[in-house]
Parts: C-alpha cells; sequence; structure tokens
C-alpha cells in the first residue's frame, strides 16, 4: 500500500503539536481539530486568509495570459510577482516521488507554482509577512526532495501592495525525511495511523 | 542604458550591501567602520560612543533634506563605503520628511500612516539604489537588534516599526547578527531558529570577530568584502558554465520537441530526448513541454510497447 503524502498535510501537523506542546490530545484548539480534518480528508473551511491567496494567485495567472483588470487594487503587487515569476518557463507543475520511511512507501506530491533553471518560484500572500517567516516551512525540504535537481527555492511574498523574496538554498535546508519519520512514529504513538491509511491511499 | 552581460562582473570589484544587526553597546558601529574607506553617516549622534582612534570621517545630518544635501559625488570622492548608523534612526528622519512633504503620510499622534509607511519604504529603496548605483559606493546599514518572543523560541529582529523592516532586507546582499558567545564577539549570516540572516557567496555561518588593539587594524569588514569579490567571480564563473549548458540543453530539447506532428516523430523524439544529458531542471521542463505536445496531437502512449500510437478514430 503506497500512501500520499503532501506539504499541506505535513505543515498542518507540525502546526498543531507546536500549539499542542503536551500532546494530550483533550485540547480543543483549532489547529489540531484542522489537522484531524485533514487527516480525515474532511473539507475544510476556507478562511479570509485563504481566499485572499487563492485570489492572489489567480490575479497573478489572469496577468500572465492578460486577462487581469488593471484597476484591481492588488493588480500593480501582482504586476511585480509576474515580474519575478514569469522566468519560470513552467508554470502550475505538479510532481511526485516514491519514498520509503520507516518502513511505509510513501508518494510525495507536490504542486510548484513555477520551475526553471534550478529555482522554484512559490507565491505566497501574507498581510503580516515578516522576513524569515517561512524558515520552519516544510514546502522548500519537501519540494527540495521532489525536484532533486533544484538548487534554490525562492518564496515570492506580497500583501497587496508591496512584494518581498524570501530564499533558500538546498545546500543550506535539511531533508524533509526526517520530519516525515516523526510524523509517522507521532501518527503511530496516538492511534492515528489507522485514518492515515485508510484516508490517504494514493491511486 | 547599455545592456551587459553577466560575466562582464568578473574583473571587477562589486560593490556590496550589507545590514549589521545588534544589541547596543556590542561594538555594531565600530565593525561598520571597519569597511573600505567609509563615510560614518552619524544619524544616531553616537559617535561618542566608539573609542576615538577607530573614528573616521563624520556627518551628523539632522533632517533627511541635510542628508540628501551632502549626499552628493562631489563631497564622496574619498569614500568607498557610506555607513548609515542606525538604519532606525534614518528612517525617522525619512518619516519626518515625508510627513513635512504630504500630511496624508502621517497620523495625528505624529506616527507614519499605511500610505507613509509604503512611501517611506519606496524612498529607502530609492536611496540606498542611488547610493549603490549612482554613487557606486559599498553601503553598511546598522540597526539596533531587538528580541521578540516567537512560542518557546526568542528571536533577535531589527528594531524597525511597521512593514519596513521587510524592506529594508531586501537590496541587502549580507545581512550579520552580532553576538556575543562566550568571550567573543561574533556576527552570523545563516539563517537558525534565533535570526534569520542574509548570506551569500560563501559568506556563512558566525565568524569571530577579531579583537582589536594598538597593533590590529580595525579591517574586519575590508577583509570580509575582499573575500565576498573573490568568491563572487569564482561563482560567476561556474554559474555562467552551467547557465550556458542549460541554456543549450533547452534549446536541444524544444528544437527536438518542435518536430512532433505525429505518433512517429513522437516515437523518434522520446529517443532523441532520452540521450538528452540534463542540466539543472532542464529534465523536469522539457519532460513537461514534451507531454504538453503530445496531448495537444491527442497522442496515446502505450505502456507495453513503450511507444506513442495515433488517436482511435470515432
Amino acid at each position: 500500500m503506497r500512501l500520499l503524502l503532501t506539504h499541506s498535510l505535513l505543515s498542518s501537523w507540525l502546526w498543531a503539536i507546536r500549539d499542542n506542546p503536551y500532546e494530550d490530545m483533550t485540547t480543543d484548539r483549532d489547529s489540531f481539530q484542522d489537522f484531524l480534518k485533514a487527516l480525515s480528508r474532511e473539507p475544510t473551511e476556507t478562511t479570509p486568509a485563504m481566499q485572499d491567496g487563492i485570489d492572489f494567485e489567480q490575479l497573478v495567472t489572469d496577468i500572465m495570459f492578460e486577462l487581469a483588470d488593471p484597476s484591481h487594487k492588488w493588480f500593480e503587487a501582482a504586476q511585480q510577482v509576474y515580474q519575478i515569476v514569469r522566468k519560470g518557463s513552467l508554470l502550475q507543475y505538479s510532481t511526485s516521488k516514491v519514498v520509503t520511511v520507516a518502513g511505509k512507501e510513501l508518494l510525495l506530491y507536490g504542486r510548484l507554482d513555477a520551475l526553471r533553471a534550478g529555482t522554484i518560484y512559490d507565491i505566497k500572500f501574507s498581510r503580516s509577512y515578516e522576513r524569515g517567516k517561512y524558515y520552519s516551512s516544510t514546502q522548500h525540504p519537501m519540494y527540495f526532495e521532489l525536484v532533486p535537481e533544484a538548487q534554490r527555492f525562492v518564496y515570492v511574498v506580497s500583501n497587496g501592495s508591496e512584494v518581498w523574496t524570501e530564499a533558500y538554498d538546498r545546500e543550506d535546508t535539511p531533508s524533509i525525511i526526517p520530519v516525515i519519520e516523526d510524523f509517522l512514529r507521532w501518527l503511530e504513538r496516538h492511534g492515528l495511523l489507522e485514518t492515515y491509511e485508510a484516508k490517504w491511499q494514493a491511486k | 542604458m547599455a545592456i551587459r552581460q553577466p560575466e562582464e562582473i568578473l574583473g571587477q570589484k562589486k560593490r556590496i550591501r550589507m545590514l549589521i544587526a545588534g544589541y547596543p553597546g556590542i561594538g555594531k558601529t565600530t565593525l561598520a567602520l571597519s569597511a573600505p574607506r567609509p563615510l560614518h553617516i552619524d544619524c544616531d549622534f553616537g559617535l561618542d560612543r566608539v573609542e576615538a582612534r577607530y573614528r573616521v570621517p563624520f556627518i551628523q545630518p539632522q533632517s533627511y533634506d541635510e542628508l540628501l544635501a551632502d549626499l552628493v559625488p562631489e563631497n564622496l570622492r574619498d569614500f568607498e563605503t557610506l555607513v548609515f548608523d542606525t538604519g532606525g534612526q534614518l528612517l525617522t528622519l525619512m518619516s519626518l520628511w515625508a510627513m513635512k512633504k504630504d500630511p496624508k503620510y502621517g497620523q495625528r499622534d505624529g506616527t507614519l500612516s499605511l500610505k507613509g509607511y509604503g512611501f517611506v519604504g519606496k524612498e529607502f529603496m530609492r536611496l540606498m539604489d542611488y547610493c549603490f548605483y549612482e554613487l557606486k559606493k559599498h553601503i553598511v546599514m546598522v540597526f539596533h537588534a531587538v528580541e521578540e518572543k516567537d512560542g518557546d523560541n526568542t528571536r533577535l529582529r531589527i528594531k524597525v516599526e511597521g512593514q519596513t523592516k521587510n524592506n529594508v532586507w531586501e537590496p541587502m546582499d549580507l545581512g550579520g547578527f552580532m553576538e556575543i558567545h562566550g568571550n567573543d564577539r561574533v556576527i552570523g549570516f545563516s539563517n537558525c531558529e534565533r535570526y534569520f540572516a542574509k548570506g551569500t557567496r560563501g559568506i556563512k555561518g558566525t565568524l569571530k570577530i577579531p579583537e582589536l588593539g594598538p597593533d590590529k587594524p580595525n579591517d574586519f569588514l575590508t577583509r570580509l568584502f575582499e573575500q565576498y569579490n573573490h568568491q563572487t567571480e569564482e561563482e560567476v564563473r561556474m554559474a555562467e558554465a552551467q547557465k550556458a549548458a542549460y541554456e543549450t540543453v533547452m534549446k536541444k530539447g524544444q528544437a527536438i520537441i518542435k518536430k512532433i506532428k505525429d505518433a512517429e516523430t513522437a516515437n523518434k523524439a522520446l529517443e532523441e530526448m532520452r540521450q538528452i544529458e540534463h542540466v539543472l531542471t532542464s529534465r523536469q521542463e522539457l519532460r513537461h513541454a514534451f507531454n504538453v505536445k503530445v496531448n495537444s496531437l491527442n497522442l496515446v502512449f502505450d505502456r507495453e510497447t513503450k511507444q506513442y500510437t495515433a488517436p482511435q478514430e470515432g
């Protein structure tokens, strides 16, 4: 049995356990509930922040196909993002890789916003961006695993008016594999491995 | 404007933009003044805190207009580096200037409005570009650091209000946090749980700042900049070779894909594609382009024969 694993699921798990340091599972904190929902593949409500991200990415795509409305409040910022990301000749590229971790065969899966000449670009919308925000993210380590030839990962971040870049090099990025191993062991310890195996079977 | 090629950087000394952050009193200014032939732009009026033997020519602007008037080529012929000390105070001068220029950039309590922050952020970038590209100087920007709680961790951040703190990092080539480790003063250029710095061209990790003394020149940054430039040349040579190889492979692959018209040419192209020796991410990029092309022709891949076939009629 091969199991699907995405950076979003790992990220949701890390967010949940960081907010629940005692791991007693008695808390009703949203982040933990959100993780349980994600693990069960139940649909989660789109928050306004998530919607902003979706809308902003759509605007960048619209600019790419000359469909965007120049009077849009985020147009200038989205155009700046496009100027950076357009270097990525390969857009919205889905990729996967099979790895075996802790005796489980996993299909790692990711969707790259752009890829060109060894650099992966990812567009983010954040109203409260602070430099270093993505340092602990599982996204760039996961994507480096997915695209072994990529040497650099650049988050292109906007708040709708300004644009910043945050870059990570492969040589400075730790492997995602130990994190995946921790994730699987944690699921096992907390009796959630069965849920994962039932809900995340790769096709 | 003449368009220039990346290899033109070889043989030239690149000017460097650097940010230094640390607690007050740790020696940021003295370190900043170890850059090549510095002009000390003492926005903080803190010159007296620097040991007399390490002081260099300085200006103490009382307003941003005054600073702009000083920063003209004829005043700066003898200097290679502009040391802004501190960047936080420079932004304060800039904010006052902005609010004087247009009241909409300020609020009633004397702080910047959201528009004001945006304007000051842009002016900061403009000033950096002017100093770097037009005046052709190294830039060293000194910032105080503050501790911020982030969950169980304590992180060091530069002391700047609002979103400007992200903008000031954007143009920098290097950014280091100064700390005391044991009896040593160090500067860290690699990202870690404690801070998010900026290291490039082999300048990374934590470097020990040498003790100064009567027979020891204050030249740490001068030597660091030389190292940076040396690394830049090496890196550009290697990167150029890799980039050229990548472009060649991409062109070759695109030419193969262009020839696909039907199942027969697709199979021939598939064979040719397999012979390509890939560079960087050319494998993924060309494979994607190949798939887009065969899909556009509705060709079907037979997994048993490992060949493309023409679409079935009807």
